[in-house]
């Protein structure tokens, strides 16, 4: 048993330094489209070619709308006009000014308890989640743990575009939670129904059920980008945006 | 009026009692024969306390047969086993009585006669203990054993109740056919049958009869008390036994083992030399580990609570056997609180045995089950109910300020005290036996805070329990009085040790109380009598005297003084705990109430997985809880698992089926073996039996010539 404290010694640090540090290994994020400039016919074509509908064509280029952006590379495989793609993975998004509580950043800020559900996920986000607790992203050192029931979770981490049945047992889970709790919604499904979008089966986002304070976009977001919205609920990182658009001004 | 008369009041109001059995009417033959019971128990108990005051013990001469004079003598030492089953079965019995109203489905005589038996049962077992001779002794206990045996069977005739019932039957009469036997031999080797007699023999029995009056008696009249490993018939007959019958079999007739137990090894035959007690010491350690580990993993409440008689049972004769060495090792005043602990831990375990049991019986007559796993929530449905066994748990779980407490500690406090022993090996024993009974202990608060929790909190398990009727009042009347029955003996041992004291001491020649309670209330700084001045003063300091202008006794510290290096071996009081323990329970509420008034509370519905709603199947039942118990012990219990899986086409899993088996540790090391040894005897022994004809004619023949040649041989 006591080769493992030599062979931990020996083998170093190998975690991820995000986010004292950016992670440039590759692999840790599949990237995301950007604003690009481009021709008129192109940025239609671009904005028909996509199955989210996340892109608004104008005269000089696309701008991005990353709720509903599956990640599906479509925009820049196979196509005429390419879409630049960014290497980032700070996806994380506050959805309003109370979605930082100054007690849950001061005095819980290094100890957070969260409790997965998923409402009708395809289990992609689930997967990339789960990957939290392995040795190189290794949530624990930032201070964020799994909890299993409600009553010790302080925030409720929710992917899926909320399934009906899904419904009544996320809103029993969030009434279960202490005040103060937060809720981060990842993937696109659970910001706005993604693919699955609203029908009598989906509520298309988990905001039709209950108040939602970070989102985090991506299909699925990389473990980084669920690690940055979790960062977010406590004011530890910058958030990102859920847009991107090209300077009004400039031309094509 | 004199103890005699209290005790012929006694007999004639037992007989009234058995007359008015025969009245027709339910309703009036409850109150009848309750009052009856209550007033013959009453009269006992006047006795009793007559016989300890004055220390005279009744002396009845009943009739001579021959040589042998019958008689009944009522000594100190019985009077107070007299007093404990008088109060048992005074609590008893309006449930008892109660229980056997006629209701549709029942027969009205039969009820009636289990009445007159349970009435008849009373006066055996007082009747035992009264016994002045060993013929009468051998008659009450045998009539004892087959009261059991018909009471056990009185209400149901399955074929579990039978088999328990006729289990018990013979394991008694085994034990007793031992047990007088070794009485006998003691009765051949003085000439005498009364017990006066024998014990006012000076040359006793040798050394080998001794040791064999010693063991035949220890295990054949220990049967009744449930000693390692004659105990299987406990569990088994507590479990069929009707629930009016359980409550006096667990309070009063287990007693009936450790009166014979002290009776022979004290009185008639005293103890000469350390062996018995280490005996004594080493059963009662084994016994209450494995009574209380049995205990812990029972779904049955009757069988658990069976289970713990066997644990209380055996750490009563560790108490006995410490005391029997320290005896005989010249530390009386050890001896004495060894005995006393025994005494005041066999005293506390009839009330709250009883206290438990009569609760387990009401809720078996209001659910109709006492399986743990089909009951839960009760306390909603009989407050009254679930308040009393709450008490009853804490009790037995030796939760100050009840009973428990006073007595597991002093027991353990005096095995403790083998540092005084000189002999390394003994000590050992007694180092082993304190950690057995530790450990049996902490397991016991566990066992009876799952016990509680299953039976009285958390989601009813059954429709039976949903739909619980209230509690019978007849039980929380008995279970009310045995509860401050239970409080009053753990506030105050201070006044119950210097009246156990007074049995114990004829026997051990010293005053224990002396030694235990000290005079606190009398003494003051400036005249400390015969305590050391700087002790009063320093237990003056720490409050020992509060209460000495308004209560009565000694004091209401017990103090154990050593010698010069170790003051003070150990002190407490509990009734001072009880007065701390409930500032504190003030003070916490005004913290508590002072720090959360701010804030407000958020109820929410019980959280239930995100299910639409909480069903029992999702809550702890009994299994549950003990399922680590029973992980820790699975060496002992060494379950026999079998697995059966139902596959269709071999592949697709459509059932798997988990049998699991049990077989107690006594049985598997102890009765099993022996058994098949016996029939391996037995196979051999077979093979002589051909069926022809000829072959038994040369048997005979050649027995003949054997029987002939010894004769001719003159061997």
């Amino acid at each position: 048993m006591l080769h493992w404290l030599g062979k931990g010694l020996t083998t170093g640090i190998k975690s991820s330094a995000y986010p004292a540090s950016p992670d440039k290994n590759p692999g840790v994020t599949p990237g995301r489209p950007v604003a690009t400039r481009m021709g008129p016919d192109m940025s239609q074509f671009v904005a028909d070619r996509c199955p989210g509908h996340c892109f608004t064509p104008r005269a000089n280029g696309v701008d991005v709308d990353y709720r509903t952006c599956i990640l599906c590379n479509r925009c820049r495989r196979d196509t005429p006009a390419v879409v630049h793609w960014e290497e980032g993975y700070e996806w994380g998004v506050q959805m309003s000014a109370q979605s930082v509580h100054e007690r849950l950043n001061s005095a819980f800020g290094r100890s957070l308890h969260i409790r997965f559900v998923d409402a009708g996920a395809c289990g992609a986000c689930m997967s990339e989640a789960r990957l939290l607790n392995n040795p190189y992203y290794n949530m624990h050192r930032l201070g964020f743990f799994t909890t299993a029931t409600p009553r010790q979770a302080d925030i409720l981490l929710v992917a899926g575009p909320l399934s009906d049945a899904m419904r009544e047992p996320l809103r029993q889970t969030y009434d279960a939670m202490p005040e103060p709790k937060r809720v981060v919604a990842m993937g696109v499904c659970a910001i706005s129904g993604g693919i699955f979008g609203k029908s009598f089966a989906s509520a298309g986002g988990i905001a039709e059920c209950i108040p939602v304070d970070v989102v985090v976009s991506g299909c699925p977001p990389p473990p980084l980008a669920i690690l940055h919205g979790l960062l977010l609920v406590v004011n530890r990182v910058p958030p990102s945006s859920l847009a991107s658009a090209l300077d009004a001004e400039s031309g094509p | 009026m004199n103890a005699g008369n209290f005790f012929n009041l006694f007999l004639s109001l037992g007989v009234l009692g058995l007359a008015a059995c025969i009245v027709r009417k339910d309703r009036l033959r409850t109150i009848v024969i309750t009052v009856l019971a209550l007033l013959q128990s009453l009269a006992l108990v006047a006795c009793g306390i007559l016989i300890q005051i004055h220390q005279t013990p009744i002396h009845v001469e009943l009739w001579r047969l021959g040589p042998v004079n019958l008689s009944l003598y009522l000594t100190p030492l019985g009077s107070l086993f007299a007093v404990i089953t008088a109060v048992v079965f005074a609590s008893c019995y309006s449930f008892a009585a109660a229980s056997h109203e006629t209701k549709a489905g029942t027969e009205r005589r039969a009820n009636r006669t289990f009445l007159a038996l349970f009435q008849l049962f009373y006066i055996a077992i007082i009747l035992v203990i009264a016994a002045g001779d060993v013929l009468t002794f051998a008659f009450w206990w045998e009539v004892v054993s087959g009261l059991i045996y018909g009471l056990v069977l009185f209400e149901q005739a399955n074929v579990r109740s039978v088999r328990a019932a006729y289990s018990a039957l013979a394991m008694s009469e085994v034990g007793s056919l031992a047990g007088i036997v070794g009485l006998l031999i003691l009765a051949a080797c003085s000439g005498h049958t009364a017990f006066a007699a024998i014990a006012a023999t000076k040359t006793g029995p040798g050394e080998t009869a001794r040791w064999l009056i010693f063991l035949l008696t220890f295990y054949g009249f220990g049967v009744k008390a449930g000693l390692v490993p004659v105990n299987q018939w406990l569990p088994d007959t507590h479990t069929v036994a009707p629930r009016s019958l359980s409550p006096v079999l667990s309070g009063a007739t287990l007693n009936l083992g450790i009166y014979a137990i002290f009776l022979v090894n004290m009185k008639l035959a005293p103890v000469t030399e350390v062996g018995p007690g280490i005996v004594a010491l080493i059963i009662g350690g084994l016994g209450a580990i494995i009574g209380i580990v049995y205990a812990a993993t029972q779904t049955d409440l009757k069988r658990a609570l069976a289970h713990s008689s066997i644990e209380n049972m055996g750490i009563v004769t560790a108490g006995i056997g410490a005391g029997f060495i320290f005896w005989q090792t010249g530390h009386t005043v050890l001896a004495g609180m060894a005995f006393v602990a025994a005494l005041y831990h066999m005293t506390n375990h009839s009330f709250y045995k009883a206290l438990l049991f009569l609760g387990a019986g009401g809720i078996e007559a209001s659910t109709g089950t006492h399986d743990l796993n089909k009951l839960g929530g009760l306390s909603r449905r009989m407050p009254a109910m679930a308040f009393l066994f709450l008490v009853g748990t804490l009790s037995i779980s030796a939760v100050p300020p009840f009973n428990g407490f006073v007595s597991e500690w002093l027991t353990l406090q005096s095995v403790l005290r083998s540092v005084e022993l000189s002999s390394r090996s003994v000590r050992l024993c007694f180092v082993l036996t304190g950690a057995l009974l530790a450990l049996a202990a902490g397991l016991a608060l566990t066992c009876f805070l799952m016990i509680y929790a299953s039976g009285f909190l958390g989601m009813a398990h059954s429709d039976a329990a949903q739909e619980a009727r209230g509690a019978p009042r007849s039980a929380v009347w008995g279970m009310g009085a045995l509860a401050i029955l239970c409080l009053l003996l753990g506030i105050g041992p201070t006044y119950v040790i210097p009246s156990l004291d007074r049995v114990v001491s004829p026997i051990t020649h010293t005053q224990t109380a002396e030694a235990l309670v000290p005079n606190f209330f009398h003494v003051t700084r400036e005249s400390p009598g015969h305590l050391n001045p700087g002790f009063v003063s320093d237990f003056h300091d720490l409050g020992a005297q509060v209460g000495h202008r308004f209560l009565p006794g000694r004091g209401l510290v017990v103090l154990h003084q050593g010698g010069k290096s170790n003051p003070v071996v150990f002190a407490m009081s509990t009734a001072y705990t009880l007065v701390v323990l409930i500032l504190l329970v003030i003070f916490a509420y005004v913290i508590f109430h002072g720090l959360t008034r701010a804030r407000e509370a958020k109820r929410s519905n019980a959280w239930a997985g995100g299910l639409p709603r909480l069903l029992p199947q999702m809550t702890y039942n009994f299994t549950g809880l003990s399922a680590p118990v029973r992980v820790i012990f699975e060496t002992v219990f060494k379950p026999l698992r079998e697995r059966t899986i139902e596959t269709v086409g071999g592949h697709f899993r459509t059932s798997i089926r988990v049998e699991e088996r049990q077989e107690h540790i006594l049985d598997r090391v102890l009765t099993r073996p022996i058994l098949a040894g016996l029939l391996w005897v037995a196979n051999h022994f077979r093979k002589m039996h051909r069926g022809q004809v000829n072959v038994y004619a040369a048997y005979v023949l050649l027995s003949l010539l054997v029987v002939l040649l010894i004769g001719v041989g003159g061997f």
